[in-house]
């Protein structure tokens, strides 16, 4: 069940990232999913396969981007173990756990973004038109879908 | 009581029996009498009668109103659907005539460019909100190659900065990392052309001297960026002008819609053309 869900994470995240997103659209910002994805799957299931769904999406990201062929796939692995790491050294993860959680990793992967030049000359102007606003969005949907998932492994175990 | 009802029977029996055999024996003037007698009968039984045929007149038109209803509403179901295949139908074909028409003004402009070029869909967005991008449907496998232009029948659109044999990367010209060199067409002045985070464009490195005004348009120039000369980029919308700057900067109205983008011609091959004439040849002489 585990590898179905990853397997389906793979091949669905990114292109629902790339073209049905862009209708949810905020001011030309939409969540990251994948960052979404990996923050709760590091949560659920654990530092490896944070960081291995980090790698993987992150890689698949840099596809689909005009960046750099590094930045997701770095970033991504690092988000992937960061919430491994929250979700097995904190007691008890809820959605408000999981909001500084993933406001945290959304601002950080943000600036990480900004260091390696993605902003262009406008820095400040990037951090209030994308690094803000995608956070919330993240947070936003980070913590709706850590609340469904949260119900859903309650009643059956096996898939964490 | 069984006695007189016997009676009345027997008695009964004998006038049908009498009556019977004056019917044969005197057929008119029996024809006659029974409809004497028959009449107030008639009158009688002509209430309940009524009544029974108004009821089972109104239940008969009540359960064919019932099932004529049911056979309505099957009807109306029927229609219902066949009104939304039709709908969807009409859609379909709007949005077939809509996409034929886009596609054959492409292929006219496309036979017609100043570029050799391969046409491409847009199939989705860049994957993160830190780039301005599309992801196009034609890769290496069609020719596509890394700092190819991107251009539609409107104007330039970006530069390929990814290749996969079956898909590429588009950097808008809306993205700050972008650049492109350009002119404005009226005074022929030279600059670079840069997205920003608002979705605008912007035109930087103008020459102090230009006589730059609103409005002016601006198109590449030809230098760089994979686009041939004159690729409408779009028009000045404000001049900045600041004291002590060596350049003027100016914003750019693009002319792509870049959130309506579906079909896009990569330049493969930019050849040099000459652009129309946008001024006169006295005028082209001022500085």
């Amino acid at each position: 069940m585990r590898r179905l869900l990853y397997v389906g994470l793979v091949l669905g995240v990114v292109p629902i990232q790339t073209t049905v997103l862009d209708h949810l659209s905020v001011a030309g910002v939409r969540p990251d999913l994948c960052l979404v994805a990996v923050s709760l799957i590091g949560v659920f299931g654990g530092m490896a396969d944070g960081v291995l769904l980090g790698v993987l999406l992150g890689f698949e990201q840099d596809l689909f981007s005009a960046g750099d062929a590094w930045i997701n796939l770095t970033t991504k692995a690092v988000i992937g173990l960061s919430a491994g790491v929250v979700g097995r050294y904190v007691a008890r993860t809820t959605p408000v756990t999981v909001f500084p959680m993933v406001l945290g990793l959304s601002v950080c992967s943000g600036i990480a973004f900004l260091v390696a030049g993605a902003g262009g000359q406008g820095t400040l102007a990037a951090v209030r038109a994308v690094l803000l606003p995608q956070a919330m969005f993240d947070t936003a949907i980070g913590m709706g879908l850590y609340w469904i998932l949260a119900e859903r492994f309650r009643k059956d175990d096996s898939l964490v | 009581m069984f006695r007189s009802t016997s009676g009345t029977r027997r008695v009964l029996l004998v006038l049908c029996a009498l009556l019977l055999s004056l019917v044969f024996v005197l057929p008119k003037q029996s024809r006659t009498l029974l409809q004497a007698i028959g009449k107030p009968l008639a009158d009688i039984v002509a209430l309940p009668l009524d009544v029974l045929s108004s009821a089972d007149r109104h239940a008969g038109e009540i359960w064919d109103r019932y099932v004529a209803l049911r056979k309505v509403h099957e009807e109306n179901q029927q229609l219902r659907r066949e009104i939304e295949f039709l709908r969807g139908q009409a859609a379909d074909l709007r949005e077939m005539a809509a996409a034929n028409q886009r596609l054959g003004e492409l292929l006219r402009f496309q036979a017609g460019a100043p570029a050799q070029t391969v046409a491409a869909r847009v199939i989705g967005r860049d994957a993160t909100n830190w780039y301005r991008g599309v992801v196009l449907d034609k890769g290496e496998r069609d020719g596509i190659q890394v700092e190819m232009g991107v251009m539609t029948l409107t104007g330039a659109v970006g530069r390929v900065v990814k290749t996969r044999a079956s898909s590429s990367v588009v950097l808008l010209i809306t993205d700050p990392n972008n650049a492109v060199t350009s002119l404005i067409q009226r005074t022929r002045d030279e600059g670079i052309i840069e997205g920003t985070f608002g979705g605008t464009v912007r035109m930087k490195y103008i020459p102090l001297l230009s006589t730059v005004r609103i409005g002016d348009p601006v198109v590449t120039s030809g230098l760089t960026g994979g686009f041939p000369k004159g690729v409408p980029v779009g028009t000045i919308t404000n001049i900045q002008k600041d004291e002590g700057e060596l350049f003027q900067t100016a914003d750019v109205q693009p002319e792509v819609d870049f959130t309506k983008l579906e079909e896009v011609l990569v330049v493969t091959v930019p050849r040099r053309s000459e652009e129309p004439p946008a001024v006169s040849p006295s005028e082209k002489k001022k500085p």
